[in-house]
């Protein structure tokens, strides 16, 4: 089989988050495929629609829940737009698991922050349901999620049953003008959600992904509060073909972001070209 | 390496063999469309080939990485969908009468194609070829194999190279299936051969090694650590971004992967040759895009070539066939800029404060 090859799975489930935004569930068509699969918190893949073409998400579920992966994106583009068109029981080609990892094996024994934005939350999710379903190997969960507006939140009923969970501390945003009248979250930008939620850096890391402009503001409150920028990760999206380091697009001076990413830490991010 | 001799008919016969074998044998022919030009083409008689004429237009990259080729075949049934894979196997072939240039290029993408995941095409086809290649005195102003490490003489990526001599050809036997080829055709080299073969391998390279000196060792270091000077700006301001370079480099590989319908519900997803030159090489379903001007897409041509590959591979990502200076409607001269480039990263720091 040569690399290009893709599985291929069935829509078990399509979740619509917002407007524009679906989540899917895939199951592999292969049993044999599904029984061996493995993937770890922050992998993507190259899913596509026949016909169409291919696109590049991160896995949205976590690796501790086997039998299926979740992607979820938005319609945007020639592909977003044909899955968008596609129902329960149709098949996609999935190539992966791709790229690099969240650490989880070093942050175990530690408390994490999550801070993301808009759809950033999908890998940021991966990566909590892989925390929360082996809660005892971590400290403290703080999540931190926004969004331009109430309609713009995803995974809603996820937030709701983090919200109710005791062993998590949950903060909800969304941009002043984008609160509903019954919006009980606060009414703020995400660096500043961060500054009044975060107390401390101690032995805590921080996992955060959205758009660039919230990253670019959100990085020096971190640093503020204390964290090093080897204990902040982030998670790259550049356009992708191959996933495999041959297409040769998604570079970013020396650095791939499909070989040596997408998972990368806030000190690596200070060392590459601002090139992205 | 050993040496052997292989005579004009030695060669004639050897290529009416494989011929009549039906090995698909590729040489430099007189392109159909204007026989001033070399095209590398497969050839059915040994007569067709115009070995030494002109350097071909088109690097041998088509024929491991084509233009386009099929990745898969798909069909939407009731049930589902079906793929039809391609076969990575290749059927074998001879390239006879390649520059080193052409021949190295191929050893060099190698180190991408097997990086981690191995691209069974490519490598389906490489492994299915022998080569013939041929010592390079064609040189002109825009050549620059002696620069990047290899030169008219070098037998990188060879089965065999041939060097003219009196009455043939002086075969250096580089691997074992170069050995094979030559079984039965050759004879043994005379010293007088193999010194005739030494001095016009030495003339080969003196006719390329004045265009530009060797890159310096750290050169590489030099482009990571000047990403952002504002030389970028002004290098790349005659570039019109129309991927020419990138067509005719034989070590550019960076490909393009799409469906294609051929009816309502079946189609192949196909892998196509992209360059890096475009705006929408890199350009992200938001709008957003990396590499927003011409001159960071250039950066991106010069810093892969000649920084990224390197660090990544310890190979350059060129081999000094000069085709980019050739084909550019801008004018733009990779050896000129190359020269531009190594003399800035040998100046002296100016003195501040004086």
């Amino acid at each position: 089989m040569n690399i290009y090859q893709p599985h291929l799975m069935r829509i078990r489930e399509i979740i619509d988050e917002t407007v524009d935004t679906r989540t899917l569930k895939l199951e592999f068509q292969d049993s044999a495929i599904a029984e061996h699969f493995q993937f770890s918190a922050g992998q993507f893949g190259e899913y596509s629609v026949f016909g169409e073409g291919e696109s590049t998400f991160c896995i949205a579920s976590p690796p501790t829940r086997a039998g299926y992966i979740e992607c979820s994106f938005k319609a945007t583009g020639k592909v977003t737009q044909a899955l968008r068109r596609l129902g329960v029981g149709d098949t996609v080609g999935f190539r992966g698991p791709y790229g690099n990892h969240f650490p989880l094996e070093t942050m175990k024994d530690h408390s994490i922050v999550f801070i993301a934005g808009g759809i950033g939350l999908a890998p940021v999710r991966c990566v909590i349901w892989n925390v929360l379903d082996l809660r005892d190997q971590f400290k403290d969960v703080t999540i931190i999620y926004g969004a331009r507006t109430v309609g713009d939140l995803v995974y809603k009923r996820e937030l709701e049953e983090w919200a109710q969970r005791s062993d998590v501390k949950l903060c909800l945003a969304v941009d002043p003008g984008g609160e509903t009248p019954e919006w009980k979250g606060m009414v703020a930008r995400i660096p500043t959600a961060v500054e009044q939620t975060v107390s401390s850096a101690e032995d805590t890391f921080a996992v955060i992904c959205g758009p660039p402009i919230m990253i670019k503001f959100t990085l020096p409150v971190l640093t503020k509060l204390g964290f090093p920028g080897e204990r902040i990760y982030t998670t790259l999206e550049n356009r992708m073909k191959c996933g495999l380091g041959k297409c040769g697009r998604c570079n970013i001076g020396p650095t791939y972001v499909c070989k040596d990413g997408p998972v990368f830490t806030a000190a690596q991010m200070r060392n590459l070209p601002q090139e992205f | 390496m050993t040496h052997r001799f292989l005579s004009h008919q030695g060669l004639a016969s050897l290529v009416a063999q494989l011929l009549a074998a039906n090995t698909r044998v590729i040489a430099p022919v007189r392109a159909k469309d204007d026989p001033q030009q070399i095209d590398y083409q497969p050839i059915h008689s040994f007569e067709e080939a115009a070995i030494g004429v002109r350097l071909p237009r088109r690097s041998l990259k088509e024929y491991f990485l084509p233009p386009t080729e099929v990745l898969l075949h798909y069909s939407q049934t009731k049930e589902g969908v079906e793929i039809r894979e391609v076969s990575t196997a290749a059927p074998p072939q001879v390239i006879l009468g390649a520059t080193p240039c052409d021949v190295a290029s191929l050893e060099v993408v190698d180190k991408v194609m097997g990086w981690d995941y191995r691209d069974e095409l490519w490598f389906g086809r490489r492994e299915a070829t022998t080569i013939v290649s041929f010592l390079c005195s064609l040189a002109d102003s825009t050549c620059f194999c002696t620069a990047v490490g290899l030169g008219p003489e070098s037998f990188r990526g060879s089965d065999l190279l041939l060097v003219p001599v009196d009455g043939g050809y002086l075969a250096n036997v580089v691997t074992s299936r170069g050995e094979a080829l030559l079984h039965g055709f050759a004879s043994e080299a005379t010293d007088a051969a193999i010194a005739a073969a030494e001095s016009s391998s030495r003339a080969a390279r003196q006719k390329v090694d004045s265009n530009l000196e060797a890159l310096p060792a750290d050169f590489g270091g030099w482009l990571a650590s000047n990403f952002d000077n504002p030389l970028w700006k002004t290098i790349a301001l005659r570039c019109h971004g129309c991927g020419a370079c990138a067509a005719v480099c034989p070590t550019c590989h960076c490909f393009d992967i799409v469906d294609e319908h051929d009816t309502a519900d079946s189609g192949v997803r196909r892998r196509n040759w992209d360059s890096c030159q475009t705006g929408l090489f890199t350009l992200h379903a938001s709008g957003h895009n990396p590499r927003q001007s011409q001159s960071e897409r250039f950066r991106q041509r010069i810093q892969h070539k000649f920084s990224i590959y390197p660090s990544r591979f310890a190979e350059i990502l060129c081999t000094g066939c000069g085709r980019c200076s050739r084909s550019c409607p801008g004018g733009m001269d990779l050896p000129k800029l190359l020269l531009e480039l190594v003399t800035l990263s040998q100046a002296k720091p100016e003195v501040s404060g004086q």
